[in-house]
């Protein structure tokens, strides 16, 4: 019963997947050369590589994706002093030739399998899930896999120096200050709110226990 | 507040010398105490002129004379509308589709049962609340209320009330929930299959929650928040948790203070979790009989505690229980917990990897049972014949000086005047009297936190208060939030704006 099941729902995913590539075939192809320059950090599968400080970006949902790399091109992320690497991936965005650009190379990238962090790291989970679930999961979801809806990006996969370094630049005024970034101030302002930088530590380690087999 | 958490580190620090001198003389002696006999407890709530009051068997005041038929086939909520204030509303068997609203003073809805056929409020798993009131001296009576999403039930800032003789099935989060009422009565209801808890106190004072079968549903009967209650002679059953006494971190009100457990039968609360995963009630352990968590001065006495899986009582306090986020206003611990004699068998005997580890420390690894578990500071906290039960975390509990409450009758009162609504504070008490039923400020109660509803529309009051008034289901995780649409644009910007500025 078990196998069989599985079984189905395998077939069923690949008929779906078949069907999205012969749908979004041409797009996907552009969206593909597009993705080539990223390569060099982010990782052929867009898994990301902390040693050169790139997050991982594969199956991040696309309309955030969109967003930042206009907040980059529009200096709205990436321009501050104190965010050096942002500023790299500033002139890696202004690249792309045209929103139309931006777009497909989103698209890509969300279309890719999502990555799993291969180091958790340490830290208090009964503090971390408690504060988690009191601050971040509203938004970015109960196993922080993200929510659209409420332009909220996954968080688990991400690297534990990424995610500090992106609170960091919310809560000390390097990002989500522009008036047209909504969504960053609104996660300006929550990162205003945590107590302490274990506070941290303890919620990277709840998110890092998302999302990955059991 | 201050003051009471000295009073309990010194009361803590004379127990603390009382072991050392016994433990000088060897083993503590066993004090064996009679329930029957002995001092009768003179804590708790204090009337005018400082005695407990007594006798009191109805808050709402006289009966209306008024008196409306509705009719099968009728609408109650029409009914209401054209009543004056002062109405019986008397409804007759049959089913009502349909949410009711009442906000004038001294309305009764009383279900005439013929038969057994009941008058039926059937949401159909679309409509969101049975009943809302914010009227005071409210009554219900005789409903049978089934399929709805939000509540049965829900008091918003009514005073007086009485809630008794219903049955109540497979409503939403909450089966009976007044909240930010003063001098209430719930009895005689059945009420089953909540998602959330299927009696709720809310933010409440002097309440009397008795004879009530309360079964299937994630917590029984909670009191959280809440001052002066007693919850006695219930029938609580095959829940998650049985009876609670909670303060949850983050709401307007910030101690649970004087509430007596007594006399209630709680047996086998065993349910399986099915709160939200990550809201403050799935937190709750599947077998759970009473639990305390940072309410002061509750005393249980009188039950029949039985078969609940992972213990008899768990006293415990903010920083040890899960999905919860500290509150600076609130004093996390349960000082104070006052243990008489109770029945108790058969509990703990499939216990969480937590309590064995206490067990472990206190070389009680070869029990088979577990009564009563204590994790995080309880100053002042005391037990009778603590012999008869197996504990962890008691030992530091002193011998109370009293051994029953049958001095203390009720707290319930007079019909008390209305809550005062002074001018320009209607969206404080709208955000008392309905938001904080699911919202607190920090942490995950049933919706987002107010935190976060405030980062998500900082400059943007309006847009919230269009949002609540017809809300769009945002996270799959989350239950749909109901439409408050009952409250008029101007209120709903007013509590809107009063939302986006609180700070705790």
């Amino acid at each position: 019963m078990l196998i069989s099941h599985s079984r189905g729902f395998a077939v069923t995913s690949w008929i779906g997947t078949l069907l999205l590539m012969y749908g979004a075939g041409a797009f996907a192809a552009e969206g593909e050369q597009l993705f080539a320059p990223c390569i060099a950090c982010h990782g052929s599968k867009g898994e990301g590589n902390a040693t050169l400080n790139a997050p991982a970006i594969a199956g991040q949902d696309a309309a955030y994706l969109e967003r930042q790399l206009l907040n980059y091109r529009n200096r709205r992320r990436g321009a501050d002093k104190s965010d050096a690497l942002g500023a790299q991936m500033q002139a890696m965005a202004t690249t792309l030739a045209d929103d139309a650009a931006v777009a497909k190379v989103a698209s890509y990238v969300a279309s890719l399998p999502k990555t799993v962090n291969a180091a958790p790291a340490p830290g208090n989970l009964h503090n971390g899930n408690n504060l988690y679930q009191g601050k971040c999961g509203a938004c970015h979801g109960g196993k922080a896999e993200g929510n659209p809806a409420l332009k909220a990006p996954r968080l688990a996969g991400l690297d534990a120096a990424y995610i500090k370094r992106q609170f960091a630049h919310f809560r000390d005024g390097a990002r989500g200050t522009d008036p047209k970034d909504a969504p960053g101030r609104q996660m300006a302002m929550m990162a205003k709110t945590l107590p302490t930088e274990r506070d941290l530590d303890d919620i990277i380690a709840f998110i890092h226990r998302q999302g990955r087999p059991k | 507040m201050k003051k009471g958490l000295i009073i309990g580190l010194l009361v803590a620090a004379v127990a603390f010398g009382a072991g050392m001198f016994f433990g000088r003389s060897g083993k503590q002696e066993m004090t064996i105490s009679s329930s029957t006999q002995g001092a009768s407890y003179s804590g708790g709530f204090k009337g005018e002129g400082g005695a407990a009051t007594t006798g009191i068997t109805s808050v709402a005041g006289p009966a209306p004379t008024n008196v409306v038929v509705v009719k099968d086939g009728e609408s109650i909520q029409a009914a209401i509308k054209a009543a004056p204030k002062g109405t019986i509303i008397r409804v007759m068997p049959g089913t009502y589709h349909e949410t009711v609203y009442v906000d004038k003073d001294d309305i009764r809805i009383i279900g005439v049962i013929e038969a057994g056929r009941r008058a039926v409020l059937d949401g159909e798993k679309k409509l969101n609340d049975a009943i809302l009131y914010s009227g005071n001296n409210f009554v219900a009576e005789n409903l049978e209320i089934r399929n709805y999403k939000g509540n049965g039930i829900m008091g918003q800032a009514g005073n007086n009330f009485e809630i008794r003789n219903n049955v109540i099935v497979d409503s939403g989060v909450y089966g009976i929930f007044p909240q930010l009422g003063q001098n209430g009565i719930v009895e005689h209801n059945v009420v089953s299959k909540i998602a959330d808890a299927a009696i709720y106190i809310g933010m409440s004072d002097n309440i009397l929650v008795a004879h009530n079968d309360v079964f299937d549903s994630v917590a029984g009967i909670e009191i959280e928040n809440s001052r002066h209650a007693i919850v006695e002679h219930n029938y609580v059953h095959n829940n998650t948790g049985g009876l609670l006494a909670f303060v949850t971190p983050g709401l307007p009100i910030k101690d649970t203070v004087d509430v007596i457990f007594r006399n209630n039968f709680v047996v086998g609360n065993n349910h399986p979790n099915f709160g939200a995963p990550g809201s403050t009630v799935s937190g709750i352990p599947a077998g759970t009989g009473i639990l305390v968590m940072a309410a002061d001065d509750v005393v249980i006495e009188g039950n029949i505690i039985s078969d609940n899986k992972v213990s008899g009582i768990i006293v415990t306090d903010h920083a040890h229980a899960q999905n919860i986020t500290a509150d600076p206003e609130s004093e996390p611990n349960s000082d104070r917990v006052k243990i008489l004699d109770n029945v108790m068998l058969r509990n703990g005997y499939d216990t969480i990897t937590e309590a064995k580890a206490l067990m472990l420390a206190e070389g009680k690894m070869g029990a088979k049972n577990l009564d009563i578990v204590r994790v995080g500071p309880s100053p002042g906290s005391c037990i009778i014949n603590r012999h008869q039960y197996v504990t962890v975390g008691v030992s530091d509990f002193t011998e109370c000086d009293f051994t029953n409450t049958s001095a203390t009758v009720n707290y319930l009162l007079p019909p008390v005047p209305p809550r005062e609504i002074k001018p320009g504070e209607r969206g404080k008490v709208v955000y008392l009297g309905i938001c904080t039923g699911c919202h607190t400020y920090n942490g995950r109660m049933i919706g987002p936190p107010v935190q976060v509803i405030q980062a998500l529309y900082m400059d943007n009051p309006q847009g919230l208060a269009d949002y609540i008034a017809k809300p769009a289901k945002k996270r799959d995780d989350y239950p749909e939030m109901p439409p408050q649409d009952y409250l008029d644009p101007e209120t709903r910007l007013a509590v809107a704006q009063y939302m986006l500025q609180v700070t705790n």
